[in-house]
């Protein structure tokens, strides 16, 4: 009985495979940002309704990659488009992604359109849309800042200042850092910390005031929620209030400020000695060289720079446009909160931007790997500063000899391979 | 002495009392294992966002549909679910087909390199999936079968042919070979003594292994999200998002995730409590 039905099932199994592999002409967007529920199902409804036949599928890093790699080395592919960000291209052969020269379009910032072409001299990718991290508080928090701060100018010394004064209020530390797992903890170092002390990245890695930098990170980690290890998205810590004051990505705050706006206010990060570092992110779409139809792909890429597009894509993803568009005054409160503290931090006089790291190709994980480890060593381990600076100078100086990248903003410019000092 | 004789029966019985409080507490324990992550899963769906958020946590479901609604709305998620089914299905039947007859060669034939192969079919598990996942999708989209629900049963039916085959080759070494003689005797071929006597007989294994074949392919996500693309499974299409979506729909898609393998489990498990000889039939 049991396996006449389960013949039964396989036959039916396969009659519905062989029905369901029918070809489909839909160009697949094969994308590593908008990855959560609720914004994927946005992409789909509002940002690419009106592009055409698109299957929109994010998806982790691994798998991401893999399917790419497979299917470049298949020589035939079904992806059409590439959604992913900065790091994430830097990291391919510019070889397998077409060039988008002829397209005509691009981000209103060289900076950006430069990062595109991946060393090469035309587009490798086309800027899609950008973020950057910022902090952000819950209102009950704002009492306890310290006398004369500003929460729009505030440094280093008020933030650790504020975050023990709040500690000593609650007897919780309620600073929250997204050291977890998931966490972008790196990026708090490459684009924040390190700039604001050392007005550097990497040629400033061992140096002395970036033992004061891991000083004050010390200071600060002592007056943080010890669970930070735990947390990647503050937006949950926020939201149940283990946190009251956080630093971490715009997308990754704003189910804090949708869900209850009034609590919530968003402002810039710190600054350091040598001003107020801060690093945008940019995502990018592409094309692979294995693109089924290369014109319906084009299409897409040209669909998603549009004033329209780029509006809807800021409402579903929390990622600012690349090109000059006048925003709608109706945009979500996550929106609004993280665009009003974008603006005044990199329109502060003491603005130190940095870039995202650039022409380290698939080392990009080392070296971020770096960084992290300082960190764990220093912060988790209380290992003494200037020994471990010594030693992961040399990891550091090795990844910047073997990919010969050279220095990028905040660093000064190198010839050649950017050096450690 | 009678003192002395009620003491040893009173000690006796505190004992007894003891053992069983020992027994209730493991069962309750037990119990609340499973149970208790599955309530608060189940809780934490059918509530609003602000009570995912809350804290202390409420031990009563509101019954707000709202996150379940989300995904009824999601566009795919149907013909996710129906693809899934269908890997699972196609992975246990194919996993069964080619592990039970192995199994019963393992357990019923002496041949060289016995041993040897029994190591074999482990080392299809020594392997990571994202080691193989690169050249096997390279395979499937020269040969035709990237991106079908074949495909991806194949690659997790090898995943599930160690456990298939294991299990069945202790479940036969089992079963006395004096009674599948005693059929050969009675005029059974080699065949109907095997579909006469032995298969019901570990007719309970047979489905032990195969919810090992379904869970095994209902909640592997690489092989899957990367050899399929128009044709996903239900968790290569959600796993991959939830983990940075807001908690409470973490809560409704891990909810949506773990139902669908719970009935199936509840479908087949009178098959398989017979197994440990408490026949529920």
């Amino acid at each position: 009985m049991f396996l006449r039905l389960k013949i039964a099932g396989a036959a039916s199994a396969f009659a519905l495979c062989v029905g369901a592999s029918a070809a489909q002409a839909d160009v697949l967007f094969w994308s590593t940002q908008a990855k959560p529920v609720e914004e994927a199902q946005a992409m789909r409804e509002q940002v690419l309704n009106g592009a055409g036949e698109v299957d929109y599928q994010p998806n982790d890093a691994g798998p991401w990659l893999t399917r790419l790699n497979a299917e470049l080395q298949a020589g035939s592919g079904t992806i059409g488009v590439l959604g992913a960000l900065h790091g994430d291209f830097s990291a391919m052969d510019p070889e397998d992604l077409a060039d988008l020269d002829d397209l005509g379009i691009g981000a209103s910032s060289d900076t950006f359109n430069d990062l595109a072409k991946l060393g090469t001299g035309s587009s490798q990718y086309i800027p899609w849309m950008q973020a950057s991290y910022i902090m952000a508080a819950n209102k009950k928090a704002l009492e306890y800042l310290p006398e004369g701060a500003d929460i729009n100018s505030l440094t280093y010394d008020q933030l650790i200042e504020w975050s023990a004064n709040v500690m000593e209020a609650t007897g919780e530390a309620k600073f929250g850092f997204p050291a977890g797992p998931k966490g972008l903890k790196h990026r708090f170092f490459q684009g924040y910390l390190y700039p604001s002390y050392t007005n550097g990245v990497v040629r400033t890695f061992a140096s002395d005031s970036a033992v004061t930098a891991w000083e004050k990170m010390k200071e600060l980690w002592a007056v943080t929620n010890p669970g930070s290890t735990n947390f990647s998205f503050l937006q949950e810590q926020l939201l149940n209030e283990d946190v009251w004051i956080a630093f971490d990505h715009t997308s990754r705050l704003a189910s804090a400020f949708n869900e209850r706006p009034d609590d919530f206010v968003a402002f810039p990060a710190p600054a350091g000695p040598e001003g107020r570092g801060f690093m945008p992110v940019i995502a990018g779409v592409a094309i692979p060289r294995t693109a089924p139809d290369m014109e319906a792909s084009k299409a897409l890429v040209a669909h998603m720079l549009k004033p329209e597009t780029q509006i809807a894509t800021l409402k579903a993803t929390n990622f600012f446009p690349v090109i000059d568009v006048e925003l709608p005054s109706d945009l979500p409160p996550s929106v609004q909160a993280a665009g009003a503290a974008i603006a005044t931090m990199s329109s502060s006089p003491d603005a130190n931007p940095g870039l995202l790291p650039a022409g380290l190709g698939d080392k990009g994980g080392d070296f971020n790997r770096v960084y992290v480890d300082t960190f764990e060593r220093i912060v988790l381990a209380g290992q003494p500063i200037e020994q471990v600076l010594e030693d992961q100078k040399r990891a550091l100086e090795r990844i910047m000899e073997e990919t010969g990248a050279p220095c990028w903003a905040p660093d000064a410019p190198s010839e050649g391979a950017c050096p450690v000092e | 002495m009678t003192t002395a004789n009620t003491d040893v029966v009173d000690v006796r019985e505190d004992s007894r009392k003891a053992g069983r409080y020992v027994y209730v507490t493991a069962i309750v324990l037990l119990c609340a294992w499973v149970i208790v992550p599955l309530y608060f899963l189940l809780i934490n769906t059918l509530s609003s966002p602000e009570a995912v958020n809350a804290y202390p946590k409420s031990f009563f479901p509101e019954f707000d549909l709202g996150s379940l609604t989300f995904f009824a709305n999601f566009a795919g998620i149907l013909t996710a679910l129906k693809n899934s089914i269908l890997v699972a299905a196609m992975t246990m039947v194919m996993s069964i087909a080619i592990g039970a007859p192995a199994g019963y060669a393992l357990s019923r034939f002496e041949f060289r390199g016995k041993e040897l192969f029994r190591l074999l079919i482990l080392l299809t598990r020594a392997f990571p999936l994202p080691l193989l996942a690169l050249p096997l999708a390279v395979l499937f989209i020269r040969t035709g079968i990237d991106d079908t629900v074949f495909g991806l049963a194949l690659v997790h039916t090898t995943l599930a042919i160690p456990f298939a085959v294991l299990i069945t080759f202790s479940l036969f070494s089992g079963i006395p070979l004096e009674l599948e003689e005693a059929a050969w005797t009675l005029g059974c071929t080699r065949f109907t003594a095997f579909t006469k006597v032995i298969l019901p007989l570990v007719l309970p294994g047979i489905t032990a292994s195969a919810i090992f074949a379904f869970v095994i392919s209902w909640n592997e996500v690489f092989a899957a999200a990367v050899l399929t693309i128009e044709n996903r499974t239900l968790t290569a299409f959600l796993l991959q998002n939830l983990d940075t979506s807001p908690l409470h729909l973490k809560f409704a898609g891990g909810f949506i995730l773990v139902v669908p393998a719970l009935i199936f489990i509840f479908a087949v498990r009178k098959y398989l409590f017979a197994m440990w000889g408490i026949a529920n039939r």
